[in-house]
């Protein structure tokens, strides 16, 4: 009890003034805001591909782009709210429907290949370069989410990393689609959506290490 | 309230066992108005107020209790000041994720369950690399009479070795290692830091590691 009281009152002594955090979604916007030139300047520097006005006018193109864009804005907002105590948490599963979006708009392109095309639809071709050039556009909105993350209580560190990979990997898969003339849905679903699945399970893994409670000593 | 995985609910039993009031919304202990005096202290607190900021860490400590209690009855009294500690220590980490506008209990309360839960992850760690073994058999209390292994030389070796730690890796050993106190009942003792203690015990152990290299053949 003594220690406890020893405690309380070393804390009490060491106060100093902390500003709250801004909301979950004044968070997200913060991170989109600071990531998104970040990926245009990627896109810039790696040329737009030719056909991008084209593609910004076909359906299926945008679809899939809002997919991908609503699930890096949905899962950044999820991360942040994880990092809040006493949150509901219904909040967490935000990003399955604009994920449910993304994935059922690349599956539907798929079966509608296969109906077109039939089997020669299913070929899979190799496509390397998706993997290191997500993790390129990728890397900054991560490193500035775990940094973000960091500041919120690690409450459940390997969920809220994977949703904060996830934001960032999505981001990453859109802003390749920008540059990367790859639109078969299968392709896109297998080494696109993959790699961002992969990265994200990747990532959960080191939850605990990257977020985790800090002893006051160390603060 | 869910219980996260690898933790081991354990209710207490009898008819001396009290659920804290602080979970069932009609025998609430900490009314409205404590609620609202809570949140004002801490928005004092994150404005920089200690008197407010102890105040609130007080006010909220025997709930804490109780509330541990209820989630593992079986820790002992020792065991649940840890975890009470922990969550205070974490409550000032984490009070800049408060929102003065919301309630104080369910933000408290996340805490609270989550530390109690790493506990739980942590001692059911512990248990599973721990074995029984049967007590070994003691002649006389006398320490020199329940030496099997030791031999006088390791023995002044060991205290040999020891001598030669500065003042405050000898003291940190004898705190941490042999009177196996926690690093913060150590720190509370010796008045340095967590960080600096394990940085001396690690130092104390690494050098203890050097003369006994250069002691055996």
């Amino acid at each position: 009890m003594n220690q406890t009281d020893n405690l309380i009152r070393r804390l009490a002594a060491g106060c100093v003034g902390t500003a709250s955090l801004p909301s979950p979604q004044r968070r997200m916007l913060s991170w989109f805001a600071a990531s998104i030139p970040y990926v245009a300047l990627v896109v810039l520097v790696m040329s737009p591909r030719p056909d991008l006005f084209d593609k910004v006018m076909d359906t299926r193109f945008v679809i899939e782009q809002s997919g991908a864009l609503l699930t890096a804005l949905t899962a950044a907002m999820a991360a942040f709210c994880a990092t809040i105590p006493g949150l509901p948490t219904w909040r967490l599963l935000l990003p399955l429907a604009p994920l449910a979006l993304w994935v059922g708009s690349l599956g539907q392109g798929c079966l509608s290949a296969l109906f077109e095309r039939g089997t020669a639809a299913l070929k899979l071709m190799p496509d390397l370069i998706c993997f290191p050039a997500i993790l390129m556009v990728s890397l900054l909105p991560a490193i500035l989410m775990i940094t973000m993350l960091r500041r919120g209580a690690p409450l459940m560190p390997k969920i809220t990393v994977a949703y904060g990979a996830l934001a960032a990997t999505a981001l990453g898969n859109f802003g390749l689609r920008l540059f990367h003339p790859q639109d078969a849905s299968l392709m896109v679903l297998v080494w696109q959506f993959g790699t961002v699945v992969i990265l994200t399970a990747f990532a959960s893994l080191f939850g605990r290490r990257l977020l985790r409670w800090r002893h006051v000593a160390a603060t | 309230m869910a219980v996260r995985g690898g933790t081991r609910r354990a209710r207490p039993a009898g008819p001396t066992t009290t659920v804290p009031r602080m979970h069932a919304s009609k025998r609430t202990d900490v009314t409205e108005t404590a609620d609202r005096l809570h949140r004002e202290l801490m928005h004092a607190a994150q404005a920089g107020d200690g008197d407010a900021y102890e105040r609130l860490l007080r006010d909220i400590v025997p709930l804490l209790r109780r509330y541990v209690r209820w989630r593992q009855g079986r820790w002992s009294r020792e065991e649940i000041e840890d975890v009470v500690q922990d969550i205070i220590v974490s409550v000032h980490v984490a009070r800049a994720t408060y929102d003065p506008r919301r309630p104080l209990r369910p933000w408290l309360l996340a805490i609270a369950r989550n530390r109690v839960a790493d506990a739980a992850r942590r001692t059911a760690q512990r248990s599973a690399h721990e074995t029984a073994v049967d007590p070994l058999p003691e002649t006389f209390s006398r320490t020199e009479t329940n030496l099997h292994g030791e031999t006088r030389a390791e023995i002044l070796l060991m205290k040999r070795a020891i001598e030669g730690l500065s003042e405050n890796q000898r003291r940190a050993i004898e705190l941490l290692k042999l009177q196996e106190l926690s690093l913060k009942e150590a720190s509370a003792a010796t008045g340095l830091s967590v960080p600096a203690l394990k940085v001396t015990v690690h130092r104390a152990i690494k050098s203890l590691r050097a003369t006994f290299g250069r002691g055996t053949p």
